[in-house]
């Protein structure tokens, strides 16, 4: 009978089950170990391990040179002294066993003699009590024992007692002994110690570094969540937004995961590459005594990426070259970002970050490209024509000359010629090429050109006044030369045809005016002697200022100025005019209001002038000319250009790149491809556009720098991440600063002096140092705000420094301007505007100044009395300003502290320090050693008349800052 | 930092149950290996330079007028020359010579101080060599006012007045710069050349354009030759380790 067939109870496969189950195991444990490895396998692990790696062995290599650096002599010398210190104080200790040995026994002897004695001595008192009954007994023999024990007994204890002490002596100098000994020792391990502190330091942190099994396991896949050496740095960034999605969040920086030495020094030379290198200037940024923290201001918020990726390409790096981006894509794994918003600027555009919190001020401190792109924007006037909505680029003058009267200053045939081409007059001038450029180079194209030109005179002649300027007198130019170079000219213009504007990039202050050659065939000399007697009745605008010439002064720079000449440009006549290419355009300008029979009609009514005053009219309005110009007619015009204001975050896909395909897409590469060729983009299209639709943005000639400056510029001005109370311009008297600023960019102060350690370009045109005009460090400490307030209004007021041939100009300013100036100063300097008069001094600092005043010979330089004669002058560097005008001029807090360290106030200052600095920052006097020479006794008769005692004297001349009080009291009260 | 580093991995150990583990502890020390020794800190040697520094032209040095102090004045009896271009008979003095480039390790300064001396309202020396570290005494030996301005570009630039006669000055120049100028701001004629280098190799050719480098090693070397108006001159040079090597530098009168 066939076995019944088992019925399984259950509904399903065992083996099956059990094969499902393994398998879908093993799958879910394979799985598993694939996600930790996949999660711990993250590239910034392997660069943290690496970095480890490198500075471990970087510190083995230090500690090497640093165990170099020791001199073996020293340390085997100082070894040797150990351990001969060391054998001695063994000696020593030895010995002092010994003898506490011997102290011991000895010891031990005094209390057996001392209980010795004291046996003896009660025996003695019996023997004295036998002696006394011995006597009265009168036995001779008897008394002569006992006072013979007695006499035993009390030497035997004299005797041990002398033992004793000179044990304990002895022991008391070979403690003594031993201490020296061990502090000697002591001394020479604490100088070996000093010795290899460095080497030891190094080691132990080496040691630190060092991977032992505690890095292994705290590391480990699986294990890496307790307390991992590896991890993911970040910092959180309250008040700097991102925006994600239309919302802002707060920026969450981990750029640290990869560039781990980024805040951390010494890690700069060639052998670190990125990301391991420190990142520059820690003193200005990232370190925490820093004014731009790593904690408060992160990485992104100057330099853009995605804040949170801890992924090579996704943070959005940007190379700054071909070449650079084949690496990166090998090396990195690197790919365009299209949809990251803000990639990371490109290294050599980084200070573009700054504007986000520098907006308001003109100057970024510490910037070049950035501070250098502002002033060229500044120069070139892009401001005019695209709207910058920053306090930086507010209420700026228009950067070219008004043209109310241009008619008396050229001839119109030099206007066309000037307007077609501005470089081929004048190389360095900031007035861009309009025309002639590469999108508009048909034939077509080039008549309506000429037209537009040819009318845009036509009308600025037609709107111009012409007063008539006689002709300059006569003129020596030699002279003139002279006072060109020496009278301050060059503060502002040079005079040189080879000159290139790149030359001078990034201090661009001699380029302010414009470069001065070919003037004869430009201007007539009545014109230019008017011009240099007083610009300002040419054009009450203009911010050349008046250097107060006489009129020979002037009839001879005249003569100078116009001995440049450039012949092709002299009698130009205004070229022929295709009529019909005219109207034509006239025609289209008309046809944009009007029907075209309308504008037919009213062309025909039109006649031949009223044609080009009108062309020239719309053509104005076209390019914006009255942006730079004041042009009559169009004082309220509105800006051209596309706006500014936040082209730094402009969207990629806005950019029109054209049919140019060599670009990167990028902002940045765009930006700077538009600064170069303004016109790149309708390439391919000039046939393609009607001529109204073609780009008009104008060619300034720029270098590849000044491009560059411009474009990091134009990077930074991007939407507003940065809340207010975070940015620089916010912070208290920023605004008295960013304006003060922008005035002293606008009249190039700098041009002559140094201002925040920026200026003086008229150095490289002065031959003798000793003329440069005063560097204006501590200006606002230094004067007094009233007397600084007049003397901007006039500076013939008052001449400090006679030596000087360039002459403080006068600029004409308005109140406003000048207390802006003031207010900058004060500011800057953190000095209350106003202060009140010192009280007059008691007789000894009168008396004590004038000695000391003697004394230093401060008359030597200074001239103290109103005759000059007291000035031992042969040449101008030896000069100083009178005192005379110390007490309107000078603030008397700041004389004292002035004449304690001038170097403090201005480096370089030829006014020398009389007391010199010590270590610990005190000033020694050398006066009160100097009173006890000979030579000085009537002087210190003088003083003492106001001293108790010679003590008190002393002690006064020796404290720089009684003296220095007491000098300014002299100063104040007795020469003035 | 190293307790909870402890407590974590002991944690780990607990929980997975390891057993024997020997972390914490012992310092490891740099590899012993690499323990060569370090490079000489002075080698010494017995290389020597001699040399001559020649010009083409004489002496254009001028009187200098010292009318405007009339204390300087008076400390001289006879018309004081300018020290600009000191030359005489074809031989160039006052041209600072040191070994530019080729030494290696590094040397202590001389306990010695180098004095620059205020005399008769001129810097003696007018030119000199100092070694980086080296105290520099400024003494004023005159009656007068004088100050001290050193303008150094890389050291730090310092002004002081020192009024009274026989009043010193200790300064220390720590970064190597060919050459540190030194002016007077009350008497403008007064200069003085100073060459900081941070080795003991520098001579300062004397009236008869002679100077002479010794002790050096052997070694090649880059010898260069400063004037202060001349301009400089380098050349190379290849010393044995005894004996002297013969150089000439030849300056002429620059153009203009």
């Amino acid at each position: 009978m066939a076995a019944p067939k088992k019925i399984p109870d259950r509904h399903y496969n065992f083996r099956g089950m059990n094969a499902v189950f393994a398998w879908s195991s093993i799958a879910l444990l394979v799985t598993t170990l694939w996600m930790v490895w996949d999660d711990y396998a993250k590239p910034w692990k392997r660069l943290q391990a690496e970095f480890r790696e490198l500075e471990r062995e970087q510190l083995v290599t230090e500690a090497e040179a640093e165990r170099a650096k020791l001199n073996e002599n020293d340390i085997a010398r100082i070894e040797e002294d150990i351990a001969g210190e060391e054998a001695a104080l063994a000696n020593k200790r030895n010995e002092l066993d010994e003898l506490e040995d011997a102290l011991v026994a000895t010891g031990k002897n005094l209390y057996a003699a001392d209980a010795r004695s004291r046996t003896t001595k009660s025996l003695l008192d019996t023997e004295r009590f036998q002696f006394d009954v011995a006597l009265q007994s009168g036995d001779e023999g008897r008394i002569a024992e006992v006072r013979a024990e007695v006499e035993r007994l009390a030497a035997t204890h004299l005797e041990q007692r002398k033992e004793l002490e000179s044990f304990a002596d002895q022991k008391k100098s070979l403690e003594a002994d031993i201490e020296s000994k061990r502090s000697g020792l002591e001394s020479s391990e604490k100088r070996l110690a000093a010795l290899r502190s460095g080497y030891d330091n190094l080691q132990h942190r080496v040691a630190s570094l060092d991977k032992k099994i505690d890095y292994y396991v705290l590391n480990a896949p699986f294990m890496d969540f307790v307390l991992p050496d590896l991890k993911i740095e970040q910092v959180i960034l309250s008040g700097l937004y991102n925006d994600i999605n239309f919302t802002d969040v707060d920026r969450v920086d981990r750029c640290m995961t990869c560039h781990v030495a980024s805040t951390r020094a010494g890690f700069d030379d060639e052998t670190w590459e990125q990301p391991f290198r420190s990142h520059p200037r820690l003193d200005l940024f990232l370190s925490a005594s820093s004014p731009h923290p790593y904690t408060t201001f992160g990485c992104t918020t100057c330099h853009g990426g995605l804040d949170r990726a801890t992924d090579f390409a996704r943070a959005g790096h940007s190379p700054t070259s071909k070449e650079q981006e084949q690496e990166w894509r090998e090396k990195w794994g690197w790919k365009p970002q299209k949809y990251l918003e803000m990639p990371i600027v490109p290294a050599n555009y980084s200070e573009s970050g700054c504007i986000g919190c520098h907006a308001g001020n003109v100057w970024t401190p510490e910037s070049e490209h950035q501070d250098a792109g502002r002033q060229l924007i500044n120069k070139m006037g892009c401001y005019v024509c695209h709207k910058i909505d920053y306090p930086a680029f507010e209420d700026l003058p228009r950067p070219g000359p008004a043209l109310h009267k241009v008619a008396s200053k050229v001839s119109q045939g030099f206007a066309y010629k000037w307007i077609s081409a501005p470089r081929e007059f004048r190389p360095t001038t900031w007035m861009p090429h309009f025309f002639f450029q590469p999108n508009t180079t048909s034939p077509e194209n080039l008549e309506r050109q000429k037209a537009e030109i040819r009318s845009m005179v036509a009308y600025i002649w037609s709107q111009s006044e012409s007063p008539e300027y006689p002709p300059a007198p006569a003129g020596d130019v030699a002279r003139g030369q002279e006072l060109y170079e020496t009278v301050g000219c060059t503060g502002c213009h040079i005079r040189d045809a080879d000159a290139k504007r790149d030359d001078f990039f990034p201090q661009i202050n001699r380029l302010h005016g414009p470069n001065l050659i070919r003037a004869g065939s430009k201007l007539s000399s009545g014109w230019l002697f008017a011009w240099l007697k007083d610009p300002k009745q040419y054009n009450p605008a203009t911010r050349m200022p008046s250097l107060r010439l006489t009129d020979r002064e002037a009839a001879d720079i005249t003569a100078y100025l116009l001995t440049s000449r450039a012949p092709e440009f002299e009698d130009a006549e205004l070229p022929a005019v295709d009529h019909e290419t005219r109207d034509a355009l006239v025609l289209e300008y008309l046809q944009n209001n009007l029907t075209i029979e309308r504008s037919h009609a009213e062309l025909d009514k039109m006649d031949d002038g009223a044609r080009d005053r009108y062309l020239g009219e719309e053509t104005i309005q076209k390019y914006g000319c009255w942006g730079c110009h004041e042009v009559a007619g169009f004082e309220k015009a509105k800006p051209i250009g596309v706006e500014l204001t936040e082209e730094g975050s402009k969207p990629i896909h806005q950019f029109d790149f054209g049919h140019i395909h060599d670009v990167p897409h990028t902002r940045h590469d765009w930006i700077k491809t538009k600064m170069l060729e303004p016109r790149i983009w309708d390439e391919g299209k000039e046939e393609v556009k009607s001529y109204s639709e073609l780009y008009r943005m104008p060619n300034f000639g720029m270098s590849e720098r000044e491009a560059e400056a411009v474009t990091a510029n134009v990077l930074g001005f991007t939407k507003d991440y940065v809340v207010s109370s975070r940015r620089a311009d916010q912070a208290p008297g920023a605004a008295a600063l960013a304006a003060g600023r922008k005035l002293i960019t606008s009249y190039n102060c700098q041009g002559c002096h140094l201002i925040e350690d920026e200026g003086q370009a008229i150095k490289t045109a002065l031959e003798d140092v000793a003329q440069l005009p005063p560097n204006l460090a501590s200006e606002g400490a230094r004067v007094q705000a009233d007397w600084l307030f007049g003397y901007l209004h006039d500076p013939s007021s008052v001449t400090m420094r006679p030596w000087l041939n360039a002459r403080m100009p006068t600029f004409g300013f308005e109140d406003e301007q000048v207390n802006t100036v003031v207010s900058y100063f004060t500011h800057r300097d953190q000095r209350e505007s106003f202060l009140s008069t010192p009280s007059r001094p008691d007789g000894r600092n009168l008396t004590v100044g004038r000695v000391t005043f003697n004394m230093l010979q401060c008359a030597k330089c200074h001239p103290a009395g109103p005759s000059a004669s007291t000035v031992a002058g042969v040449s101008a560097a030896e000069l100083a300003p009178s005192l005379l005008l110390a007490t309107d001029r000078l603030r008397h807090d700041w004389v004292p502290e002035w004449v304690t360290d001038p170097q403090s106030w201005v480096r370089g200052t030829n006014m020398p320090a009389n007391f010199q600095k010590m270590k610990d920052g005190t000033y020694q006097s050398p006066l009160a050693q100097a009173i006890e020479a000979p030579m000085f006794s009537a002087q210190k008769r003088e003083m003492m008349r106001y001293f108790e005692s010679e003590e008190e004297l002393n002690a006064f001349l020796a404290d720089a800052g009684q003296v220095t009080v007491a000098l300014r009291d002299h100063i104040w009260w007795n020469l003035n | 930092m190293h307790n909870y580093r402890l407590t974590a991995l002991c944690a780990i150990v607990l929980v997975l149950g390891f057993v024997a583990c020997g972390g914490g502890g012992g310092e490891t020390t740099v590899a012993k290996e690499s323990s060569q020794p370090a490079p000489a800190a002075a080698p010494a040697g017995n290389g020597a330079i001699n040399g001559t520094v020649n010009y083409s032209n004489g002496d254009p040095d001028t009187a200098i007028k010292m009318g405007a102090d009339p204390v300087c004045a008076g400390l001289h009896s006879e018309p004081v020359q300018t020290e600009t271009v000191v030359a005489e008979a074809g031989k160039l003095a006052n041209a600072f010579v040191y070994v530019k480039e080729g030494l290696s390790g590094s040397f202590s300064p001389p306990a010695d101080s180098q004095l620059l001396n205020q005399e008769g309202c001129r810097y003696t020396p007018h030119v000199s060599g100092i070694m980086t570290g080296q105290t520099l005494v400024i003494r004023n030996s005159d009656p007068t006012l004088h100050n001290v301005h050193a303008l150094p570009t890389k050291n730090e630039e310092f002004n002081q007045g020192q009024p009274f006669q026989n009043m010193e000055l200790e300064k220390q120049f720590m970064a190597p710069e060919v050459m540190v100028r030194f002016k007077c701001d009350v008497h403008p004629w007064m200069a003085a050349y100073m060459g900081v280098v941070d080795h003991p190799f520098f001579a300062v050719s004397g009236a008869d354009g002679s100077f002479s480098i010794a002790g050096l090693p052997a070694g090649d070397y880059v010898l260069e030759a400063w004037h202060e108006t001349l301009g400089t001159q380098t050349q190379s040079v290849s010393v044995g380790a005894d004996g002297a090597v013969d150089v000439a530098f030849d300056f002429a009168p620059t153009a203009g």
